[in-house]
C-alpha cells in the first residue's frame, strides 16, 4: 500500500451526494470549463505542484455491471471520485487548496452529504481523511521531477535547441554572450533533480521492508 | 471534453471484480495483495505501456457511511478502480497497454467481471471502455507533450544543469567547446536516446 511514488502523492477521495442535487454538482463541474467560474479557480493554476487531477461523478446506474451473473447495485447516492497527483505531503497539499481556491472547493464539493466547507480547516482535514481510499500500486514515469520540472524542462529544451541553431559558428566570446543570455533567461528553471527526500516515514520503511525482502 | 486536456487524457475505470474466492481468500483481497506486491519504478508493469505519465490502482471495498442522518448503503461489488494519465488517444494507449503489458495486463485483471484473459487486444479495448466512467473535471497542471518527449526534456534538464555548474568560470573557448562535447552526448534532438527510461529514480 503506497500513496507514494518517488515525489508525487496519490489522493483518492470519494464523496456521496444526494440524487436530486448531482444535476447542480455536474453543472457547477461544466461551468468551471467556461469564463463563468474561471475567476474562482485561478487558484489551481497557482498550486503548481499538481500533475494532473480530476473528478468523476458516478450515480448508481453507472456503476458497470458487465454480466447478468453480477448483481444490480442497490445504492441510492451518487458517488464523487477524486483523484490528484501531486508533490509535496498530503498536509502541505491539503492546506495549499485550502489557502489557494476555499470558495472553488466549495463548489466542487457542493453539498456533498456532511462536507463541512472548507473553512475551517480542521473540519476540512477530518472530512478529506475520512473519506480517503489508499492507493494499491501507484507509479510515475519520473519520480525524481516535481510538476515544476516537467514544465522547467520543456522551457529548457526549447531553448537549448534554439541556443544550439543560434550559436553555430560564433566566435568563443559570442558564443559566451549568448550562454550568458541563456542561464539569465532560464536561472529559475537550472537545478539537479535529486532521489525524493523523505516525506513519510511510513511509506519510506515500507521501501526499506520490500527492499529487505528482495534481498 | 472533460476526459481530455490538450493531448493529455484521464481515464478512469471502475472494473467489477467476481464476488468469489480462491483458498479462502476473497478475489478482491488476491487482486490487492498482488498489486501491493507488483515492483515499483522502472520495475512497474505500467513503466512497459507507452506515454503513461502516472497511474494508480486501489480495491474498493465499499462505500463510506457518513453518519447520522446519512443513510447507510452498500456496494453489491468490489471494484478494481485504474485512474491513468496518458498522451494520446485512449484506444491507441489500451492496445498499447494490451500488446506491451499482456502477461501483468491478465494478472491484474484475471477476477475481474467480463475481463477475457484469452481474449484479443480489441477485446480488451472493448472491456476497458466499458468500465469508464467519464470525467465531470480533468486538470492538467503539467504538460501534454507525448512521454518521450517530457522525458528526454528531463534528461537535458538535468544534463544541463550539471553542465552550468561544472562550466562555472571556464574561459570562453573551454566554454564554447564543452557545449559542442555536451551536445554531441545529449542528442538534444534526439527523442529516442540517450534519455530517461520511465520510471527513471537514480
Amino acid at each position: 500500500m503506497s500513496n507514494i511514488a518517488g515525489k508525487v502523492y496519490a489522493m483518492n477521495v470519494i464523496t456521496p451526494i444526494k440524487w436530486y442535487r448531482v444535476w447542480i454538482n455536474r453543472l457547477i463541474f461544466w461551468l468551471a470549463q467556461t469564463w463563468v467560474f474561471r475567476s474562482k479557480l485561478n487558484g489551481l493554476i497557482t498550486l503548481s505542484l499538481i500533475h494532473y487531477a480530476r473528478w468523476a461523478i458516478v450515480s448508481p446506474s453507472q456503476f458497470p455491471r458487465l454480466d447478468e451473473s453480477q448483481p444490480k447495485e442497490t445504492i441510492k447516492y451518487t458517488y464523487m471520485f477524486f483523484f490528484s497527483n501531486f508533490n509535496g505531503s498530503w498536509a502541505q497539499y491539503v492546506d495549499s487548496f485550502h489557502m489557494s481556491i476555499p470558495s472553488g472547493l466549495n463548489l466542487f464539493w457542493h453539498k456533498n452529504i456532511k462536507y463541512p466547507g472548507s473553512v475551517p480547516l480542521q473540519p476540512f482535514h477530518s472530512y478529506i481523511t475520512y473519506n480517503q481510499i489508499w492507493t494499491n500500486h501507484y507509479y510515475t514515469a519520473y519520480p525524481m521531477a516535481a510538476s515544476n520540472d516537467v514544465k522547467a524542462a520543456q522551457r529548457i529544451k526549447a531553448d537549448l535547441l534554439s541556443f544550439m541553431s543560434e550559436t553555430k559558428g560564433l566566435s568563443a566570446y559570442d558564443f559566451r554572450e549568448k550562454y550568458n543570455g541563456l542561464i539569465k533567461a532560464r536561472q529559475n528553471d537550472i537545478s539537479l533533480m535529486k532521489c525524493t527526500p523523505i516525506v513519510s516515514l511510513a511509506a519510506a520503511e515500507v521501501e526499506k521492508r520490500r527492499a529487505r525482502a528482495a534481498g | 471534453m472533460p476526459n481530455k486536456s490538450g493531448n493529455a487524457y484521464g481515464m478512469t475505470l471502475l472494473c467489477p471484480i467476481i464476488n468469489g474466492s480462491k483458498n479462502h481468500q476473497s478475489y478482491a483481497d488476491i487482486i490487492r495483495d498482488h498489486l501491493e506486491n507488483l515492483p515499483l519504478d522502472s520495475a512497474s508493469p505500467m513503466a512497459k505501456v507507452p506515454n503513461t505519465y502516472l497511474c494508480r490502482f486501489y480495491v474498493l471495498n465499499d462505500v463510506f457511511y457518513e453518519g447520522y442522518p446519512a443513510k447507510e448503503e452498500h456496494l453489491k461489488s468490489r471494484y478494481l478502480v485504474f485512474s491513468t494519465n496518458f498522451h494520446g488517444e485512449p484506444d491507441e494507449y489500451l492496445q498499447g497497454m494490451w500488446s506491451h503489458a499482456l502477461k501483468e495486463v491478465r494478472e491484474i485483471w484475471q477476477y475481474c467481471v467480463g475481463f477475457k484473459a484469452q481474449g484479443t487486444a480489441d477485446d480488451f479495448v472493448a472491456y476497458m471502455r466499458k468500465c469508464q466512467v467519464d470525467n465531470a473535471l480533468f486538470f492538467n497542471g503539467s504538460t501534454d507533450d507525448s512521454l518521450a518527449e517530457q522525458l528526454k526534456s528531463l534528461y537535458l534538464k538535468q544534463e544541463f544543469s550539471r553542465f552550468v555548474y561544472e562550466n562555472e568560470g571556464a574561459s570562453d573557448e573551454d566554454l564554447q567547446n564543452a557545449f559542442m562535447e555536451f551536445v554531441k552526448r545529449t542528442d538534444p534532438e534526439n527523442l529516442n536516446g540517450p534519455t530517461w527510461v520511465p520510471g527513471h529514480n537514480e
